[in-house]
């Protein structure tokens, strides 16, 4: 248990992480009902409009180590992960009211919570983010692109989108939210120049918008 | 008002997996505040790091770990509370660096029609607003690092282009540039830097160190 806890206390090498692609996983999980992602936001609804418990327990199972694993990948030793995690939990239990299906996914929504407190709690940096109520926001005129598609099924066809992703494309995206270091690192790291990370992150990014945009 | 430069996509999605730093997000974030087109590929890059989270394997949660939380549901939670000022024209994630007015910001000058804030984040790159009046220039100056600059209010142009508001112009360490403030509306614009600028001469580098650049 000590051997396996230092494991993963150990500096983070991309190298080694490059042996376990993840996001091709995402569409397998999807198949089963443990990962159908409108099940998710159903639940989240439940707990946001009646602070339902059963509801609550389910995302707990699901999400939670989840959340947990993420942490870990991210350099957190286990009894701070484990902490997060648990705050995480609660964020999603205090905060359920304020989910929108029509913004995004209930795992979309958790991971937003969940990088947001590692940002508060490990590195205490503050998190600037958009107020959705300012005004400098308001669409002037005809209604803006992320308004106008159908959040939960455009997720869906994104994550179909992701899965189709070039191996050398979807390494990059998945580096990008499991190391925590600027894109010029993780070109040097993969030995190659910081124009072809740039070019790949351009091109997987465009696709996954046209994945956005189709059937809406 | 429309926006022609746009942050690199790799800056939002470094923003949207959180790897970027507080000054970095700072930027991105009242980009976003102007900016419809780039909000959406940062949404497009969340549902991505929520297809990250799902596809990741679980790691296994104490003994009690549903019980602990359980015990807290009923806690009361800290209200949340806006401190944005709605009816300002400062972008509400600056807010919190500067309050809700330009007008009402102690400036430090530098130079003739220059004046500059240095904002405190953390991590390691750092964030300053500059107030420009219509004409006034930054002497010429490379980069060590990266500089991205976003404009708030007026216009500036330089060696590369114009820039106005909502634009962000990222400078590599190989451009050198004197940007010029444009005539019309006072040119405020936050500056964010990974590295010290470079001035070329030496009283504008003894003047570099001397406010902190």
């Amino acid at each position: 248990m000590m051997a396996h806890a230092a494991a993963f206390a150990e500096p983070w090498s991309v190298r080694h992480r490059l042996a376990q692609p993840v996001l091709r996983r995402a569409v397998a999980l999807m198949d089963g009902t443990d990962g159908d992602p409108a099940r998710f936001d159903a639940l989240v609804l439940a707990v946001g409009r009646a602070h339902d418990r059963r509801a609550f327990k389910d995302l707990f199972d699901h999400f939670a180590p989840r959340v947990k694993g993420y942490l870990v990948r991210l350099g957190a030793r286990n009894a701070l992960a484990e902490d997060l995690a648990q705050e995480a939990m609660l964020a999603v239990w205090r905060k359920a009211a304020l989910f929108d299906p029509d913004r995004a996914s209930a795992s979309t929504w958790i991971f937003t919570i969940a990088r947001n407190l590692r940002i508060d709690s490990i590195r205490k940096e503050l998190r600037p983010e958009i107020d959705p109520a300012d005004p400098l926001l308001q669409p002037d005129g005809e209604r803006a692109p992320d308004e106008t598609v159908e959040w939960a099924k455009a997720e869906a066809r994104l994550r179909l989108a992701i899965a189709e992703l070039p191996r050398e494309q979807s390494r990059i995206i998945e580096l990008s939210f499991l190391a925590e270091k600027p894109h010029s690192l993780i070109a040097s790291e993969l030995g190659l120049p910081l124009g072809t990370v740039k070019s790949r992150i351009r091109l997987a990014m465009a696709r996954l918008r046209l994945a956005l945009g189709d059937g809406a | 008002m429309s926006i022609t430069h746009h942050p690199g996509e790799e800056l939002l999605l470094s923003y949207a997996s959180g790897a970027a730093d507080e000054a970095v997000a700072l930027l991105v974030a009242s980009h976003l505040t102007m900016c419809r087109t780039c909000r959406l590929t940062v949404r497009t890059a969340e549902a991505a790091g929520g297809a990250v989270l799902s596809s990741l394997p679980p790691a296994v949660m104490g003994d009690r770990a549903y019980e602990s939380v359980l015990a807290r549901l009923d806690e009361p939670a800290a209200r949340i509370v806006r401190e944005a000022n709605l009816n300002s024209e400062v972008p509400a994630p600056l807010q919190r660096y500067v309050g809700g007015d330009y007008g009402a910001i102690a400036w430090r000058p530098i130079a003739r029609g220059l004046s500059h804030l240095p904002l405190e984040t953390r991590g390691g790159t750092r964030a300053r607003l500059y107030r420009a009046e219509p004409g006034a220039v930054i002497v010429p100056h490379t980069h060590r690092g990266d500089e991205w600059t976003l404009v708030l209010t007026g216009s500036y142009s330089d060696e590369t282009g114009n820039y106005g508001p909502g634009d962000v112009q990222s400078a590599t360490p190989e451009i050198e540039h004197s940007p010029k403030a444009d005539p019309g509306p006072v040119c405020i614009n936050l500056a964010v830097t990974n590295a010290p600028l470079v001035f070329r001469g030496i009283i504008p580098r003894i003047a570099g160190w001397f406010f902190g650049f």
